[in-house]
């Protein structure tokens, strides 16, 4: 039972990263106001924050979907996710009405939309678990570890 | 061999095979660690290298519009000593709300010459036009309707016709026949925006905006100071 549930959530935050990434890789500049939305950076940081985050999801998820150094891969994807979480928080508490940015480019909401931020936290709470099952038990099923290891026999 | 030395062997064969398998696994747990981090890192280098590519090209093709106010960033409109600073994209539907609540009190003081009002198109909703890019190809437009001397015209048409969030905007060829119907009949309008002369311009003020805080459209400065409340009264109430 065990390996599968963990090949099943190294897959799920796998693509979890991979459609993260992907929706924000085409406007990196977009990506930056998303960052500096939060008003926690200036600007010049928030846009090269805005501009590495894509790809450094795509590769968090090109690295799950390997299945390499599993462990080590779950746990910089929960820093991350934290740090998003926290992110969050921060401008909830604060009154801003921002979109998250998390799969999209984010910025401030039009006057009619509500921010979601409960559902935001909620979802990303979702793959910090995903996460923290791989940090307990990273071995799993179709993946370069077991390769090098020699599980898989 | 006694079968007590036999199992003794077999014993010590079992632990240095364990050895062997816990050591291949600290080796192997080393290096793809020390693989992973290597990623994570040229990962995020190659987006700040992508982005500075990316602002490099921006930066060769600003043409900033001879009529540009606001080191150069904006279209002024009126004479009056309060300055009302508009950033607006001509996609966002809540800019539109706002340009028809509030666009007679402007024009109102404006004509009151008690402000001065710098619209700054910027261009936040590309995403918003199926890969046109239609906020930056229309803010383009205003400044080439800016140069020649029609850029609240131009502005005023381009809200009046401005197209659903998630299609794909107007096309050049309909952004130059609005030019039109406000008299901007000539050919370098057409040209300018045939060949997106403005296109970088654009961006570029879109940076600035967003490097002076603005984090969304319309964003309403009196002053410098943020609008809260974006209606005419308020407006009115912040000029004085």
């Amino acid at each position: 039972m065990q390996p599968w549930i963990s090949t099943a959530a190294r897959v799920g935050l796998a693509v979890v990263w991979l459609v993260a990434g992907g929706l924000k890789i085409g406007d990196l500049a977009a990506s930056g106001r998303a960052v500096n939305a939060y008003q926690i950076f200036p600007y010049d940081v928030a846009k090269v924050i805005g501009a590495a985050q894509p790809f450094l999801e795509i590769a968090l998820g090109l690295l799950l979907l390997a299945g390499l150094a599993v462990r080590l891969v779950a746990g910089i994807s929960a820093v991350v996710l934290v740090i998003f979480i926290a992110g969050i928080v921060s401008a909830w508490v604060r009154g801003l009405s921002i979109d998250c940015g998390c799969f999209s480019s984010g910025g401030q909401l039009g006057a009619g939309a509500t921010p979601v931020y409960g559902w935001d936290i909620a979802r990303d709470a979702g793959f910090l678990v995903l996460a923290g099952v791989l940090l307990v038990w990273p071995r799993t099923r179709m993946s370069v570890d077991s390769i090098l290891m020699g599980d898989d026999k | 061999m006694s079968k007590a030395t036999k199992q003794r062997a077999a014993e010590a064969k079992r632990i240095v095979a364990q050895q062997k398998a816990r050591e291949r696994r600290r080796t192997v747990t080393l290096w793809t660690s020390v693989g992973v981090v290597a990623v994570l890192v040229i990962a995020g280098l190659i987006g700040w290298a992508v982005l500075a590519g990316q602002e490099k090209d921006t930066a060769g093709s600003v043409v900033v519009p001879p009529t540009a106010t606001d080191d150069g960033t904006a279209f002024a409109r009126g004479e009056g000593p309060v300055t009302i600073d508009i950033y607006e994209d001509f996609m966002c539907p809540i800019c539109h709300e706002f340009e028809d609540s509030a666009g007679p009190t402007i024009t109102k003081l404006v004509d009151e010459k008690k402000v001065t009002v710098n619209y700054h198109p910027i261009s936040i909703l590309d995403r918003a036009s199926n890969g046109t890019e239609y906020s930056t190809r229309s803010a383009g437009a205003a400044a080439a309707a800016a140069a020649g001397g029609k850029f609240y015209e131009y502005h005023e048409v381009l809200f009046a016709n401005q197209p659903e969030e998630n299609s794909d905007g107007l096309d050049n060829a309909k952004l130059i026949e609005l030019g039109q119907s406000v008299g901007l009949t000539d050919q370098a309008f057409a040209d300018a925006v045939n060949n997106g002369t403005y296109q970088g311009w654009a961006t570029d003020v879109t940076d600035k905006a967003s490097a002076a805080g603005v984090t969304g459209t319309p964003t309403i400065k009196v002053n410098g100071t943020v609008l809260e409340d974006r209606t005419a009264a308020g407006l009115e109430k912040a000029v004085g």
